[in-house]
């Protein structure tokens, strides 16, 4: 349980961490708050021999759009998401960072650290892939972007390579006539890895009432946070309300692939993924409506 | 504040506050000795395996290694908490009982190699059958976990008082009823630590952070064969205890062992998840109940069923199935109770004790039982409650003497507090009120061992320049607040300000004291306390008299000042001495009054030091039964709650909105300290009601060690409390006071229930209440 001994190391730029990463080829891992990381290594999962702090890049902690895109920094904390940026973060954004542990561990995380955790219900995650983002992964090659559902691959597994930083996230920017909606279900109300989690996200038509496009993302339902593709047939062009979202929650239920273990069982996570579905899309659809 | 009283009954800040809330407390991880070494255990992977071999020589090898220790190094003394029941080795001998058994301990330079030498140490298992519940414990044909317990019975218990079966043919209902509930952990903030030290003088000194110094002190002297004189057990400021550090520790004997043999002070300590596979917290229980009442709602007879789920060792657990069935016999009148209790060996870590001590899940199903009841029969469930409770004078079937019994007080003040009245029945689905009561001991009515014995003594002395005193207790404040209620008693009685009173506590070099559990100290240490300060105070009051020479009855001490009764006495002279051996200080004392630094200062100038004591042990207390030492006491504390929760319906989840809380404490020494008790013990049974459950994978790990996985409370679960002291004045107690540590707790989880039951329209029959257990409970409903 004693942390195994590294060297640690603190670029003053992105570049240089990225040439560091390159260096110690493979020997090293990105540090962020450490949240994960560290209590990994305390665990003995995980033992590199020299650990690259990204938290004082000033490049990672940037927020701001460019056109329709909001960028959000990789290095931003959880603390200041729940905050909402000045406005800037998607409500289900703001209340899944709101929802991550406590107010200790919110100072601490990052947004990047929890993506590249990528555990199957993530408070970050899990909203981020109903808001449709993609990540901007960095090396010394260059840059590429991956969209959400391409990144995760299984539980603590993504698409970023050895050598790559995940610099930030990109996301549509909200508009009038969109809203988004999160809920978390654990045993207690704070400092709990959910036990389910669902994000909504829709787009009204200009009538106000039908549906254009929508995106339910569910936690614990997979391997991985998933989409749910039923969810959004069901709500694609339908009038907005009760129905609607009922039908997308049972859609949704379906969709999901929950397993039984000593948090729960795969029939109550099945039920609480239409139970949750069916709360997010109706605050998803206050936002759209302005109330 | 009580009129009668200058000091108790007040808000004064804690003697802890300061330091803890700076930061400057001294707990065990900052204390630091020269040369100290780092001790660490091999423990056991296996549920149930024998030992076919150990090899130490790679981790002895091991650069940096002074100490490897095996059961081949210790002499072989069978130990544990009850003398009928010493059923532990320090160090497996030829066999281990659960995943966490210690094997091996090894002192080395620093932790990283006491570890690495640890994983070093050979061991040849051959697995045994685990036994990981009951079922699997009492099947046919299973191994028995010890071979001097057959079937792996661990201890069994047969009572009845009156005539259970004549009085059910009497009774116009019968309600049965059956609840299970899981293994907890105590989840105190500081996971045990310790620092063993053997000087050159032959004398060990164990640093430990322990509720009780005293029993450590003798399991270490009776382990190692040091003489008692030789053991010193010493405890810093303790991170919470709750029940789990009311014995010595494999660390604290692992540890002696280490400094006995290396010469060097050894520090070891539990991680988190050493913790939780050490366990020796509250067990998983199931009861059985049959509960026989008249058509009037009066309580008849109990027949009650009871089986612990033990792990591999004893620990506390024969108290613990003791009092399973005797904290029944109150608050109520219940003329006939029967009552049948086993504890049964697993391969699983000890439980032990926990808060509110056997007690908490039946008294759960019985107040569930209850409510049942009365709606059955039409009644109020409050109104059945005030029917059938005890009274001051009141003795249970089972010889618990009620000498103060402010039931009635509890339940009428929550009843108002909530708006009962207003809200019983008339709430919409999905909330729901519950009510329920406890009442628990004010100390064990005997020590563990068997002995005559003072439970505690105190030393007070004056400091020489009549400023002040200080207490001298062995009692164990653990965070409950133990050091400031003697200050506080110490202080009433010498009739001195509360901040003259200085206390150093937890040593065993200042007395004897068993420690803190079965909500004794306030009652027991504080008579003592009370006794050393009248005993202090009349040595000054004595000498002040001589040197005046009047009757020493004309003279008192109150706030600080002595009163003097009848004609005037001229003082000045005694002032004038005072103040000729203070010439340069600026402040001198003045009035028409003699201080008390001048009269303490005089009576020192005459006598010398000025040291007075005080003990405390009860009466000969209760029946004359097997088993009929447990659950006696000198008081009972008593409670009421009302909980009221909202329950969402489609997922499952309860939030407790409100709880309305009232206890019988005797007489509040601290109202704040009470309060916080009161607080603390609605936060313990909130978190075991709804969340709490130490969980087992089939190879018998604990799967959820962590304050992450296994989930008390946080902030944000908690309701507002409504605390409601009652003072029905104890005669048994030091200034009327009984204890609140323990008793707060006994009615949290039934009134969650009954509220959970009255928003849902069911009775749950197992805990934790987890939203997933309400969810599918209400489907099947459907
Ligand atoms: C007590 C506690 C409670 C928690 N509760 C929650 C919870 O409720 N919900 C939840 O979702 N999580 C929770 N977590 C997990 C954790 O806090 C989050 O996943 C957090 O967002 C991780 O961020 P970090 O900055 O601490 O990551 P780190 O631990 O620093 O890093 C995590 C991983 O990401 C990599 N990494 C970090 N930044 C980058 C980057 N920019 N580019 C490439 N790789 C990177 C690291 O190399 C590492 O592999 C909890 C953790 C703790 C200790």
């Amino acid at each position: 349980m004693l942390l195994p001994s590294f060297t640690y190391h603190r670029p003053g730029g992105l570049a240089e961490a990225l040439a560091m990463l390159d260096g110690f080829g493979g020997q090293a891992k990105l540090l962020a708050g450490g949240t994960d990381l560290l209590v990994n290594m305390k665990h003995g999962k995980q033992a590199p021999a020299q650990l690259i702090d990204l938290d004082g890049l000033a490049e990672l902690k940037a927020s701001g759009s460019r056109g329709d895109a909001l960028e959000l920094g990789a290095g931003l904390k959880a603390a200041a998401i729940a905050g909402g940026l000045g406005g800037a973060a998607p409500q289900a954004l703001a209340q899944g960072a709101g929802a991550l542990g406590s107010p200790q561990v919110r100072n601490r995380a990052s947004l990047g650290g929890n993506l590249v955790t990528a555990r199957p219900a993530a408070d970050m995650c899990v909203p981020l892939l109903a808001l449709g983002a993609r990540v901007a992964l960095v090396s010394p090659a260059g840059e590429r972007q991956v969209d959400l559902p391409e990144f995760f691959l299984g539980p603590g597994l993504t698409a970023l390579h050895p050598s790559e930083v995940l610099t930030r996230v990109l996301l549509a920017k909200p508009r009038p006539g969109e809203g988004s909606g999160y809920g978390k279900l654990g045993l207690r109300k704070a400092l709990e890895i959910p036990l389910v989690n669902v994000a909504a996200w829709l787009a009204l038509e200009a009538d106000g009432k039908t549906i254009k496009e929508a995106r339910v993302a569910l936690g614990a339902a997979a391997p991985t946070p998933m989409l749910s593709p039923g969810a959004a047939k069901a709500l694609a062009g339908a009038t907005a309300g009760d129905d609607a979202f009922a039908a997308a929650a049972f859609a949704a239920a379906a969709d999901a692939r929950p397993i039984d273990d000593h948090r729960g069982s795969a029939e109550y996570r099945r039920d609480m993924v239409a139970a949750l579905t069916k709360r997010c899309l109706g605050q998803a659809l206050a936002q759209a409506r302005g109330n | 504040m009580s009129a009668a009283y200058d000091v108790i009954g007040s808000r004064v800040p804690r003697k802890d506050a300061a330091p803890k809330a700076t930061g400057q407390a001294v707990f065990i991880e900052d204390l630091r000795f020269k040369g100290e070494l780092a001790g660490a255990l091999l423990q056991s992977p296996h549920a149930h395996a024998l030992i076919k071999s150990i090899d130490v020589s790679k981790a002895k090898a091991l650069p940096g290694v002074v100490e490897v220790i095996t059961a081949a190094d210790v002499p072989r003394v069978k130990y544990g908490v009850s003398p009928a029941r010493y059923d532990e080795d320090l160090f497996a001998v030829n066999k281990v009982r659960y995943v966490g058994d210690e094997i091996a301990a090894v002192a080395a330079e620093d932790l990283e190699t006491a570890l690495k030498a640890a994983a070093l140490i050979k061991v040849e298992y051959e697995p045994l059958p685990r036994l990981l519940s009951v079922e699997e414990a009492t099947a046919e044909g299973a191994p028995w976990i010890h071979d001097e317990f057959p079937n792996n019975v661990c201890a069994e218990v047969h009572q009845e008082f009156g005539d259970v079966a004549t009085a059910f043919k009497e009774c116009d209902l019968i309600q049965e009823g059956r609840f299970v509930s899981k293994r907890q952990d105590a989840a105190f903030i500081e996971p045990n630590q310790c620092v063993a030290i053997y000087g050159q003088d032959g004398m060990l000194t164990l640093h430990s952070s322990t509720q009780v110094p005293h029993y450590v002190q003798r399991t270490v002297s009776m382990v190692t064969g040091l003489p008692m004189s030789k053991v010193r057990v010493v405890k810093p400021y303790v991170g919470g205890g709750f029940g789990p550090k009311a014995a010595a520790t494999p660390i604290d004997l692992a540890a002696s062992f280490l400094a006995l043999r290396s010469g060097r002070p050894v520090r070891m300590a539990y991680t988190r998840e050493q913790v939780f596979s050490f366990g020796r917290a509250r067990h998983g229980f199931t009861h059985e109940m049959k509960i026989g009442v008249k058509k009037d709602g009066s309580l008849m007879a109990l027949e009650h069923r009871a089986t612990l789920d033990g792990g591999a060792y004893s620990s506390f657990g024969i108290a613990t199935v003791y009092y399973a069935g005797s904290l029944l016999g109150g608050p109520y009148k219940l003329p006939n109770m029967k009552y049948d209790g086993r504890r049964i060996y697993t391969n699983k870590p000890a439980c032990g004790a926990q808060r509110g001590h056997g007690g908490v899940i039946a008294r759960a199903l019985f107040e569930q039982q209850l409510d049942i009841i009365a709606e059955r029969l039409g009644m109020d469930p409050v109104e059945l409650r005030l029917q059938n409770m005890m009274e001051t004078g009141d003795v249970t079937c089972n010889d618990l003497a009620m000498s103060s019994l402010g039931m009635r007080q509890c339940i009428e003040a929550v009843a108002q507090g909530s708006g009962w009245k207003q809200k019983k029945g008339a709430l919409p689905k999905g909330k729901g009120i519950g009510i329920a009561c406890g009442f628990f001991v004010s100390g064990a009515g005997y020590p563990i061992y068997r002995s005559e014995t003072y439970h505690c003594t105190v030393t007070i002395k004056a400091d020489e320049d009549g400023g002040g005193v200080k207490v001298f207790t062995a009692a164990a404040e653990i965070g409950q607040g133990s050091d400031t209620t003697m200050a506080i008693i110490a202080a009433e009685a010498l009739g001195i300000p509360y901040d003259m009173v200085r206390i150093e506590s937890g040593d065993t070099d200042f007395g004897i004291d068993l420690g803190a559990y079965s909500s004794r100290t306030t009652l027991m240490t504080g008579h003592a306390t009370k006794e050393a300060a009248e005993n202090l105070k009349e040595v000054i009051l004595g000498e002040l008299a001589g040197e005046l020479g009047i009757d020493r009855r004309r003279l008192d001490i109150k706030r600080g000042l002595v009163k003097i009764a009848g004609e005037a006495v001229d003082i000045a002279p005694l002032r004038v001495r005072y103040q000729k051996e203070h010439r340069g200080w600026l402040s001198q004392p003045e009035g028409g009054q003699l201080t008390f630094n001048e009269a303490s200062r005089l009576a020192c100038l005459r006598r010398g030091t000025l040291v007075a004591t005080g003990k405390y042990k009860p009466p000969v207390l209760g029946g004359k039964f097997k088993g009929a030492a447990v659950g006696t006491s000198p008081a009972y504390g008593c409670s009421a709650q009302v909980a009221e929760v909202s329950v969402d319906m489609e997922t499952g989840q309860i939030t407790v909105e409100r709880v309305t809380d009232a206890h019988d404490c005797g007489q509040a020494i601290n109202l704040t300290s009470v309060e916080a008790q009161m607080q603390g013990s609605v936060a313990m049974g909130l978190g075991e009601a709804l969340f709490e459950e130490v969980k087992f994978d089939e190879a018998g790990r604990v799967m959820n060690p962590s304050l992450g996985e296994y989930h008390i409370p946080t902030i944000m679960d908690m309701p507002a409390v409504d605390c409601i002291v009652v003072e029905s004045g104890e005669p048994n107690g030091p200034f009327g006071a009984k204890e609140v540590g323990e008793g707060a707790i006994m009615p949290t989880i039934p009134a969650i229930l009954n509220a959970v039951r009255d928003a849902v329209g069911l009775t749950i029959d197992e805990t934790p209440l987890t939203p997933e257990r309400i969810y599918m409970a209400l489907k099947k409903a459907k």
